[in-house]
């Protein structure tokens, strides 16, 4: 708001004409100055071209090793959000750099998941091809299978993954022997865990549903169909589907019981209120470095695979897993380095072995799984449940343009924040997806 | 003046020889006044009419620059986040105005009347929020509003917030926002209205005194009427800059890993169109009607309170 006081002129000023008159001229002067000195610095600059990277603050150190293992490479890193939690922040930033021309960041990591759809949509056209040159095959044959589904459309790759995302169940080793619980395989038995664990051991949790991605933890894993694009530009959206109802009617009395927690895990008092008392909690490969330390004490932490529904081969979901983008509209000597960088930050050991999240580059791995292995954070071997759950993300929930975990968030959350149970939102949660995908030009149908 | 001073009465002569200087001074004021408002007027053309006018031109054509008529404002009037935007931000404003009233004329009105000894002391107080920057306050009250860190933690427990998600539902969100904006807000419009009551002569208070009219009376009957003026200036200022509510809810939004609806008001509705679906010309259908809006209810009260007759 503007404040009437911050105009106001105080009239002590006896001679305002020559004052303004200097203002004018210094500013100017510091103007030109300004822009002379940046005309000459880029002209000198000119033979070696600085990259532009822009990174969530989780990425800092990656670009930072590059930047020691590759000391005569210039790099401009920009750190913001990481296009978090559908906050757009990068979209907007493109938008305006397509406007005007100018400014777009050579490479970009997205922590959002969707953004290969959004950013190479005719709208932003942003990204470039880079399986037509610009990374090589060997490099894009060293991905997992199907990892980079969400990167490319219509054959063309416009991303590189950084790392897998997948959900596992993840669980405190030793308060399960303490309380005599076997490890689930289902999401029946876990259920019956924490209702077992609300009348033993109340306080103890079995999972959380206060963040806007927790849809991807548990509506992705039951084939929930609100997100499935079925054929281009038609959209599958169905919060009846049965697939859907079966997993909130699972939570509701749960949450109910206080063995789900509504409490946000990245609140500030999470880590306190819930220090050594969660039992189990399903969610992304990286809540392991991410998350648990300091929650969980080292030793404790075990990993099993995703819950199954007791019929049908098992899936699961994922949560984010970030996106490395290249821009298109950089050309010259910049275009060959600017793959370069790209194809280190994604691909190279020494990048992704100082990533909190499994890397999507299946020669990186073991060598990431070792160092998992050797902080002691864990009890049992990690690398067989990572390596098969990696491979069972269910391919039903598509990359869209609009963020699917906000809308879940605005609606299913907050319901819950306001004594709603999760069933109960859905509707609202489905109808609001449908009005997005239909604003952005879907034609949304409901498969029963 | 001259001429009294120096104890003589003025003759035609000397009224002469003082009007021609007085006369001179005149018309020198007269340039320094334009040279002060000229720095406005080059800012108000460079950032706010010229904006304006590309925002119109822009909400009046598509993409390719061709001209389409009304259908930018139909079809983002016609959009599923375009009426709850708009009621979000209409109850904030039902509660932020009325609170701006009420309690700002309220606490001016006694500062002026009743507590004038320290009344400095705590106008400076009222002032102090407002003398952080907008984003820095919304900060401040993420703080304040997260039942887990809050100082006021107590407080919020006794309407049974436990996290930060159930202080910024929905439905609490228009009158935390009419908070925010009136803790940093509503200070600087004390010390304005305190001034416009300065400007009230001693002698007309002093006569209603004698009357017989008590410190609530000379309020109500003679200081009221007399800044009428200033609340309908402070009025719609208060109303064109909550119309554009936008900072708070952003971050809010954000802070809270994006449990608010990224379109809660019509200002982040047209910041979503812009830079989510890269339709500019969406965006500035919604920014001239908020333009509209504010101009229309400025309208309204410059003509209802005879703001700009000069008496």
């Amino acid at each position: 708001m503007s404040s009437p006081l911050s105009s106001r002129e105080r009239g002590r000023r006896t001679r305002p004409k020559v004052r303004s008159w200097w203002v004018a001229f210094l500013a100017s002067t510091l103007v030109v100055a300004t822009f002379g000195f940046a005309s000459v610095a880029s002209s000198a600059v000119a033979k070696k071209p600085t990259i532009s990277v822009w990174v969530d603050s989780t990425r800092v150190p990656q670009v930072k090793a590059y930047e020691k293992a590759h000391p005569g490479v210039k790099i401009d890193m920009v750190i913001y959000n990481g296009n978090a939690n559908g906050s757009g922040v990068l979209q907007s930033k493109i938008a305006l750099d397509n406007r005007v021309g100018s400014g777009w960041p050579d490479i970009v990591f997205s922590e959002e998941n969707n953004d290969a759809a959004s950013l190479a949509s005719s709208q932003f056209n942003y990204p470039a091809v880079l399986n037509k040159g610009l990374v090589s095959k060997k490099v894009l044959g060293g991905y997992a299978q199907g990892t980079l589904a969400g990167c490319t459309l219509n054959g063309k790759v416009y991303c590189l993954r950084n790392d897998l995302a997948m959900n596992v169940l993840f669980y405190n080793s030793a308060l399960m022997t303490q309380f005599g619980y076997s490890v689930p395989t289902t999401w029946q038995q876990w259920q019956t865990i924490g209702e077992e664990v609300a009348t033993q051991h109340p306080g103890y949790i079995v999972g959380s549903v206060g963040d806007n991605w927790d849809d991807d933890i548990y509506l992705w894993p039951s084939e929930c169909h609100v997100d499935d694009v079925v054929k281009t530009d038609t959209i599958d959206i169905n919060g009846a589907d049965p697939n859907c109802t079966r997993a909130t009617q699972l939570i509701d009395p749960l949450i109910k019981d206080g063995a789900v927690t509504t409490d946000s895990v990245f609140s500030s008092t999470f880590g306190t209120t819930f220090n050594n008392k969660i039992l189990m909690m399903v969610g992304p490969a990286w809540y392991g470095q991410y998350l648990f330390p300091g929650i969980v004490t080292k030793g404790d932490l075990a990993v099993a695979d995703p819950l199954s529904w007791g019929s049908g081969p098992t899936v699961t979901g994922e949560v984010g897993g970030g996106l490395w983008f290249m821009s298109s509209h950089v050309t010259g000597a910049a275009k060959t380095l600017s793959a370069s960088i790209l194809t280190w930050l994604s691909t190279s050991y020494g990048s992704q072995g100082i990533s909190p999240g499994y890397p999507a580059y299946v020669a990186d791995e073991s060598s990431w799984i070792a160092g998992q292995q050797a902080s002691g954070l864990y009890s049992n071997q990690i690398a067989p449940v990572f390596a098969k759950a990696a491979t069972e993300v269910w391919s039903g929930w598509s990359p869209v343009p609009w963020s699917t975990d906000s809308v879940f968030g605005s609606t299913v959350v907050t319901g819950l924040n306001s004594g709603q149970t999760m069933t109960s939102q859905l509707s609202a949660f489905a109808s609001q997806l449908a009005d997005y995908a239909q604003s952005d030009g879907y034609t949304v149908v409901t498969k029963p | 003046m001259k001429s009294a001073a120096s104890g003589k009465d003025p003759t035609p002569l000397d009224a002469t020889a003082s009007l021609i200087p007085r006369l001179r001074r005149r018309k020198k004021n007269g340039v320094a006044g334009y040279v002060f408002v000229s720095g406005y007027f080059v800012l108000l053309i460079l950032f706010g009419v010229a904006p304006a006018a590309y925002a119109i031109a822009l909400a009046f054509t598509a993409t390719g620059g061709h001209f389409v008529g009304f259908s930018n404002f139909v079809k983002t009037a016609e959009d599923f986040r375009f009426l709850p935007a708009f009621e979000n931000v209409a109850e904030y404003l039902l509660i932020w105005l009325g609170s701006l009233v009420v309690i700002v004329l309220g606490l001016a009105l006694m500062l002026h009347g009743i507590a004038r000894k320290v009344s400095a002391a705590f106008r400076f107080i009222f002032y102090l929020p407002g003398a952080l920057a907008g984003a820095a306050s919304v900060l401040v009250w993420l703080f304040m509003l997260d039942p887990t860190v809050s100082p006021w933690r107590l407080f919020l427990g006794i309407f049974g917030f436990k996290n930060l998600g159930q202080t910024i539902l929905p439905g609490h969100l228009p009158l935390i926002f009419a908070i925010i904006a009136f803790w940093a807000g509503a200070g600087g419009w004390i010390v304005v209205t305190y001034g416009a009551l300065n400007n009230i002569p001693n002698e007309l208070i002093e006569a209603a005194q004698l009357d017989g009219a008590g410190a609530f009376q000379t309020a109500l009957r003679i200081k009221l009427p007399l800044i009428k003026k200033w609340i309908t200036f402070m009025l719609i200022l208060a109303f064109a800059a909550g119309t554009q509510l936008f900072v708070e809810p952003q971050l809010v939004g954000e802070a809270s890993l994006g449990l608010i609806s990224p379109t809660w008001s019509p200002n982040e509705l047209a910041y979503y169109f812009a830079f989510q679906d890269n339709n500019f010309n969406y965006a500035a259908a919604i920014s001239v009607d908020l333009l509209v809006i504010g101009l229309l209810c400025a309208a309204v009260l410059v003509f209802r309170t005879k703001l700009f007759e000069v008496e």
